[in-house]
């Protein structure tokens, strides 16, 4: 029996969770909006309670100006993310795309072979892009929106210390994520919920260093709540990600056996890459902090660096990993870690 | 009225499922087609490069001409083969044409100087990846054939299938070896 009716399944589950989690993100937009408002409002009517100067926002008896404008940029945000997903989950780091024309060495040629291959097996219509990072650290992600956007990137690295097999199964398990439509679902919740931070985090500092008359009560009130958005924002943010994605690596795992009918490549793959970054914990984890912009990418990953210990990404993701822990991974693929 | 509505809805279930599961089937006989048909091109692909290849190759190490005269006498067996409706001899003539291949990988590895060629590394790649692709190309077909049988085969689907059987029904053979071929296969080790 193959996986065959599960993949299709999961690609609907995929497509309901993104609209859940695009409508998610227009909520919090919106709410944010109201808060700023209220916020504004409250300066302007310094007498009325904030519940009624709320109240007169709901219905319109105030103009909520900062709403529109915090939903103009939810829809404009989400439209960069459609327009520019490649350069935007790229960011931060130094890459080039290879095509048959382009490819500078055998190397990277064989990895556009090895992955026209296996878009012939996993029977995807379009050729995605793929694209380099220069990076010494071994790591590979999958991004898109539909299977005509979709990317592969990965690291020097990782394309250096594989053979041409586990560079296959690392392959397959990324052509998977785009078969199951699971790059959909991560590029969004990744980059929508980056930016709502980023939105936050001007707020913020404009609220530190543009305080005018601090004493009023109520927008002290106000500047606790953004402040205390500011740090809850973030763990909302990982813990959706978790709900979103607990068996999708595994799945994706399943799916990279599946095109290639061998588990030995991808589980030795697994071990080579966590291995690595165990022996080299220290220069990775220095490189992962000067790439900017890391935690776009973290969910992506096919492996997932904290669990090397490498930490200090982004403080509070830090203590969920969001995949499945490399023991784990290696026992649904029918082998046993031992720890020495 | 109450019971007239019933039927009505049942009659309508029972319709809505006829119409998905022929479109259904329809649709998966057409992914049938379609890799079947990929396996043509990864074919046709194949011989152009290794036709080009072993130009190269014949250059580097007096390789015999009568290797290029091979795969082309066995491509056009293949041919005549498939326009002669004759799947077992088409795959015959192309089974062969893997095994030059694998003899040209087996050159590569007697002389240590060529395998460290630059040149001659392309070309070993360029085997490895057309092989390679003709093989998934073939597994996706099995895999699409798989999936049409037991979908036709099932219970209800079976049903509506026997409704349209001009449509709905056809055979597709897996992809496969001869007996012989498998046989001979298994007995099949590197002399060196």
């Amino acid at each position: 029996m193959t996986s065959t009716a599960d993949w299709r399944k999961s690609i609907r589950t995929n497509n309901r969770k993104t609209i859940f989690v695009i409508g998610l993100f227009f909520l919090i937009y919106l709410a944010v909006g109201l808060l700023v408002d209220t916020y504004i409002y409250s300066g302007t009517y310094q007498t009325a309670p904030l519940s009624q100067i709320f109240q007169a926002l709901m219905t319109l008896q105030l103009f909520p100006y900062a709403t529109l404008v915090m939903l103009g940029v939810a829809a404009f945000s989400l439209f960069i993310t459609f327009a520019f997903s490649d350069k935007l989950m790229l960011l931060g780091t130094e890459y080039h795309e290879i095509t048959p024309e382009t490819a500078q060495s055998l190397q990277e040629k064989q990895l556009y072979n090895i992955i026209e291959e296996l878009k012939i097996a996993a029977g995807l219509k379009y050729m995605p892009k793929v694209f380099i990072i220069e990076a010494d650290y071994m790591n590979a992600f999958a991004s898109g929106y539909s299977e005509k956007s979709a990317m592969v990137a990965i690291t020097r690295g990782l394309m250096q210390k594989l053979n041409r097999e586990e560079l296959q199964a690392v392959m397959a398990h990324e052509l998977s994520h785009i078969r199951h439509m699971d790059i959909k679902l991560t590029l969004m919740a990744s980059l929508l919920a980056n930016l709502i931070i980023m939105v936050l985090d001007l707020l913020f500092y404009n609220m530190i260093f543009g305080r005018r008359n601090g004493e009023d009560r109520s927008r002290n009130a106000l500047a606790g709540i953004i402040m205390l958005l500011r740090y809850l924002l973030p763990v909302i943010n990982v813990l959706l990600l978790l709900y979103l994605s607990r068996t999708r690596e595994y799945m994706a795992d399943a799916g990279s056996v599946e095109l290639l009918r061998d588990s030995h490549p991808l589980a030795s793959a697994l071990l080579k890459i966590n291995q690595d970054h165990a022996q080299n914990q220290d220069t990775y984890s220095y490189a992962y902090q000067n790439t900017a912009h890391e935690n776009v990418r973290r969910e992506a990953y096919i492996f997932d660096p904290t669990q090397a210990g490498i930490t200090g990404m982004s403080s509070f993701a830090d203590l969920f990993s969001t995949h499945p822990n490399i023991k784990d991974r290696l026992a649904a693929l029918g082998f046993k870690y031992n720890d020495k | 009225m109450g019971t007239g509505l019933t039927i009505f809805l049942i009659l309508l279930v029972i319709g809505g499922y006829i119409v998905f599961t022929y479109n259904n089937i329809v649709a998966i006989i057409e992914s049938v087609r379609n890799n079947q048909k990929q396996i043509d091109i990864q074919l046709d692909r194949r011989f152009k490069v290794f036709e080009s290849l072993i130009n190269v190759v014949k250059n580097y190490m007096n390789y015999e001409q009568t290797t290029l005269k091979d795969v082309v006498a066995l491509r056009n067996q293949a041919q005549a083969a498939k326009t002669s409706g004759d799947e077992a001899g088409r795959i015959a003539a192309e089974n062969k044409i893997s095994e030059i291949a694998s003899k040209i990988n087996l050159v590569f590895e007697q002389y240590p100087d060529l395998k460290a060629n630059q040149n001659c590394l392309q070309l070993q790649e360029e085997i490895v990846s057309t092989e390679n692709k003709l093989a998934f190309a073939k597994q996706a077909y099995n895999d699409s054939v798989e999936n049409y049988n037991a979908t036709k085969k099932s219970f209800f689907a079976s049903m509506v299938v026997s409704m349209s059987k001009a449509k709905l029904d056809f055979n597709y053979p897996y992809w496969q070896l001869s007996e012989e071929k498998v046989a001979e296969q298994e007995k099949y080790t590197v002399k060196l």
